[in-house]
């Protein structure tokens, strides 16, 4: 009894009927199988509450000590709390909202600037080579070490957050859109001259129209690396947002508290990446 | 003085420097050609000797390092609309539709008012049978579509010199013969001048007014066929089964043959035997 559909009459079938569609757990274990978009977003949820399990299990029979993990149950709890009360002058809420605005802000200056300046640098040699070994120079120096110059040159107000911010994306972001103009096709350009089109309107006709769906991808990656310097930018002498209210719950030993501001970030970093993959479906349905 | 023709490669010649520490690669070597209005020029030869550079310096998208191209007595300096390209692959932009596509072509000529230009993309859309189709983007027609695609955005540019590199390299056997016919048709009633790059002799014999044969690198031309002198201008599907052809096609075959052991040599690092 191996399969539920019925067995074709054996010989005499004229029209032989298309196999059956091989079952979901086929598709999704062969190599390099193909499964529909419902089925992926399944495995997806399957993969949460996999995890979810291992915590709830992990926590039930007391695996790990309650000083490093509490379950999830007490993590929901403490974020239904957080989000009712207070947390020293503001809400949480208040808390999501400035790490939001730092990231949001920081994000699109990166954007705005390395868009530009990366298609500029694939056009130009002399852009190219002014600009490109200072953002490698740049490009390698970790993040927190930058932390106490920016204190000492933009103070400990937004303004060095922001900063923070930037340089961990805007120099990363740069050489992603150089590349990205880079690999549009000769042909395309070429078309372009050849049809009359001068330097400036193969960029804004051609070149980024070719380019963008590989972009939009670079700045959806760039944009969850901008979330992980969100930390290191709210350590500094912050009283406000996620990634304070996660340093100051370390110096209380509160792992609920850590691990609810844990788990919004990750939750608002889920929902942007699926919310841009999607654009880019509906946008770039060409591209498939 | 001989009255110029339409347009004059003059002793042209280009090498590349890919290394300073070793001498330059010679790529094209002293070849002149002249070319009359309405032609359909075919350059022949193996991959890789040099036909399609020779082909680009006409269109302006690269220079030669000797000699110059003359079209209409002027010195080619950089592309422009008057010299339209086809490409192999990549020869459509896939964000926009059929339509859109063609109207590229036109997006650039500020002599046409809107009304003329929509009237112009509607005729070569005709001109290549994608009428039906305007809405469809790049990735849902055939590979043939595509081409007559790419051909009608050239043509609506309104180009003096259409330049085909390998155009129809990619189709299958039965879509190439449907697009060799086509060109066919569409030059006898654009009259534009071509040039027509290909290293598939049949296609060569079929489609050209002269058909230059290139040597392997630095590429020369080793024959000029004027098969505008045997076959008839005006040509079907049928004339590749005369006998004619055939012969013709097997002369020709003999020399590129010769001509593609030698590149191999050469791209093996083997001297070539002169």
């Amino acid at each position: 009894m191996r399969s539920s559909a019925a067995p074709a009459p054996a010989g005499n079938s004229e029209a032989p009927s298309a196999p059956p569609p091989p079952s979901i757990w086929v598709s999704l274990t062969s190599f390099r199988g193909t499964t529909s978009r419902k089925t992926d977003i399944y495995v997806g949820v399957a993969g949460f509450a996999i995890l979810l399990a291992l915590w709830s299990v992990a926590t039930y029979f007391e695996w790990v000590k309650i000083n490093y993990l509490v379950s999830f149950k007490v993590v929901v709890i403490r974020l239904y709390g957080m989000f009712a009360g207070y947390n020293a002058d503001h809400s949480f809420i208040e808390d999501i909202a400035f790490s939001l605005y730092r990231v949001g802000v920081a994000f699109l200056l990166s954007a705005v600037m390395a868009i530009p300046l990366g298609i500029l640098m694939s056009s130009y040699r002399i852009v190219n080579g002014l600009s490109e070994p200072i953002i490698d120079f740049i490009r390698y120096l970790p993040v927190p070490a930058l932390v106490p110059l920016t204190v000492v040159w933009l103070g400990i107000g937004e303004t060095s957050k922001i900063t923070l911010l930037w340089i961990g994306t805007f120099f990363q972001l740069v050489l992603l859109v150089a590349d990205d103009a880079r690999r549009v096709p000769r042909e395309y350009i070429e078309i372009g001259m050849t049809v009359g089109a001068k330097p400036r309107a193969v960029l804004r006709h051609i070149i980024l129209p070719a380019m963008l769906p590989n972009m939009v991808d670079n700045l959806r990656i760039t944009l969850g690396w901008c979330w992980t310097y969100l930390i290191v930018a709210e350590i500094v002498a912050s009283n406000s947002g996620i990634g304070f209210v996660i340093m100051q719950s370390k110096r209380y030993g509160k792992v609920d508290t850590i691990l609810a501001g844990v788990l919004v970030i990750g939750i608002i970093g889920l929902a942007t990446d699926q919310a841009i993959r999607w654009a880019h479906r509906r946008y770039f349905a060409y591209l498939r | 003085m001989e009255p110029q023709s339409f347009i004059a490669i003059e002793r042209v010649s280009k090498s590349f420097q890919a290394d300073p520490r070793v001498a330059p690669i010679s790529v094209i070597d002293d070849i002149s050609i002249d070319i009359d209005k309405g032609e359909l020029i075919v350059f022949l030869g193996p991959s890789g000797c040099g036909k399609t550079t020779l082909m680009r310096i006409v269109g302006g998208l690269e220079t030669a390092t000797v000699g110059r191209v003359l079209i209409g007595g002027k010195p080619v300096t950089g592309p422009d609309r008057k010299k339209g390209m086809v490409f192999q692959s990549y020869s459509s932009f896939p964000w926009l539709n059929v339509i859109d596509n063609i109207r590229f072509g036109l997006k650039f000529r500020d002599d046409l008012d809107v009304a003329e230009k929509e009237r112009r993309a509607e005729h070569y859309l005709e001109l290549v049978g994608l009428k039906g189709f305007e809405s469809y983007y790049v990735n849902r027609i055939s590979g043939g579509m595509r081409q007559r695609l790419a051909i009608a955005r050239t043509l609506a540019a309104g180009p003096d010199v259409l330049l085909m590199d390998e155009p129809f390299g990619a189709l299958d056997a039965q879509n190439r013969d449907f697009l060799q016919a086509q060109l066919d048709v569409i030059q006898r009633s654009e009259q534009k001048t071509i040039i027509f790059v290909t290293h598939d002799v049949e296609e060569a014999v079929f489609l050209a007014d002269r058909i230059f044969i290139f040597s392997a690198r630095p590429a020369r031309i080793l024959e000029e066929v004027r098969v505008c002198d045997i076959l008839p201008a005006e040509r079907t599907l049928e004339h590749k089964e005369s006998e004619v052809f055939f012969r013709l096609r097997n002369r020709i075959l003999g020399i590129t043959r010769a001509q593609a052991l030698r590149t191999e040599q050469i791209m093996m690092g083997a001297s070539p035997v002169q």
